[in-house]
C-alpha cells in the first residue's frame, strides 16, 4: 500500500475504536432525527457522518452543526459500515455523540 | 471534559431566524419570539393552562406576504402599497423548521404575543395588530434578508 493509504487506513481504524469506546461508555443518538434534536438543543458534541448520506442530507446537518458550533466528522465508510463500527446490525448515516465517557474522539476530531 | 473550543450552543433561541417547512407557511421566514423546549415527563411550571406540547416547538412571527419590489418611478402611493406586509404568528414545530444564522433583534410584549393568543379570536387579533410593526422594520431597512422572499 502507499502511504497515502496506509496512514487513511490507520485513522480509520483509530476512529472505530474510538467509536466502540464511546458506544461502551459514552452516550450517544444514531439517526437523523435524533441527531437533529440533539443538535438543536445543543446536546451534541459531535456529528458524524456516512460517506453515502445524501448531500442535501449532509449540507443540512453540517448547518446545524455550523449555528451549534459542534464538530463533524466525514467518516470514511458508507451507512453499513458506521453501523458495524457502533457495533449495530443496521444501517447509520448520521450520529452524535452527546457524552464522550472514556473516549477521546471529540477532542481527537476537533484537532484534525 | 472538553477543550475550550468545543462549547455547544443552543440553537433555538429567541431571534433565530427560521425557515418554515411545512404547512401552511412553508417557505416563509420566521424568527423565534419564544422558545419552549420539550419539557420533561413531569414539568407542570412554566407553560401555566392547556398548551402543552410532547415536542420541542415555538412561538414564532413571520412574513405571510412579503412586501413587494419599488422603484425610483414608482410614485408615493404606489410604493406605499407595495411595502406592506403580511405577518403570521404561529406555533411551530421544531422539526418543521430549518434555523438559519441570522437573528432579528425584535421583540413584542409579551403579555400580548404569546401562547394564550391563539386561545380565541380576539387574543390573536391583538398580538397580530402589534406583530404588525414589523412593517416598520422593514422600511427602516433592517434585516434585508429577513423581509425578501426565498426563492426556490
Amino acid at each position: 500500500m502507499t502511504a497515502a493509504k496506509k496512514a487513511s487506513k490507520k485513522q480509520q481504524e483509530n476512529i472505530n475504536s474510538r467509536l466502540a469506546l464511546v458506544m461502551k461508555s459514552g452516550k450517544v443518538v444514531l439517526g437523523l432525527r435524533q441527531t437533529l434534536k440533539s443538535l438543536r438543543q445543543g446536546k451534541a458534541k459531535l456529528v458524524i457522518l456516512a460517506s453515502n448520506t445524501p448531500a442535501l442530507r449532509k449540507s443540512t446537518i453540517e448547518y446545524y452543526s455550523m449555528l451549534s458550533k459542534s464538530g463533524v466528522h466525514h467518516y470514511g465508510g458508507n451507512n453499513i459500515e458506521l453501523g458495524t463500527a457502533c457495533g449495530r446490525h443496521f444501517k447509520i448515516c448520521s450520529m452524535a455523540v452527546l457524552d464522550a465517557g472514556d473516549s477521546d474522539i471529540v477532542r481527537e476530531t476537533a484537532k484534525a | 471534559l472538553l477543550p475550550a473550543a468545543i462549547m455547544v450552543s443552543k440553537i433555538m433561541k429567541a431571534g433565530r431566524v427560521v425557515v418554515v417547512l411545512s404547512g401552511r407557511y412553508a417557505g416563509r421566514k420566521a424568527f423565534i419570539v419564544k422558545n419552549y423546549d420539550k419539557s420533561g415527563s413531569d414539568e407542570s411550571s412554566g407553560k401555566s393552562g392547556q398548551d402543552k406540547r410532547n415536542y420541542s416547538h415555538s412561538l414564532v412571527v413571520g412574513v405571510d406576504r412579503y412586501p413587494r419590489k419599488i422603484t425610483r418611478s414608482m410614485g408615493k402611493k404606489r410604493a406605499a402599497k407595495k411595502t406592506k406586509l403580511k405577518p403570521f404568528i404561529k406555533i411551530m414545530n421544531h422539526n418543521h423548521v430549518l434555523p438559519t444564522r441570522y437573528v432579528v433583534d425584535t421583540t413584542f410584549d409579551s403579555k400580548v404575543v404569546n401562547k394564550e393568543a391563539f386561545k380565541d379570536a380576539a387574543a390573536k387579533r391583538k398580538a397580530m395588530a402589534l406583530v404588525k410593526s414589523l412593517e416598520e422594520k422593514y422600511k427602516a431597512g433592517k434585516n434585508k434578508w429577513f423581509f425578501t422572499k426565498l426563492r426556490f
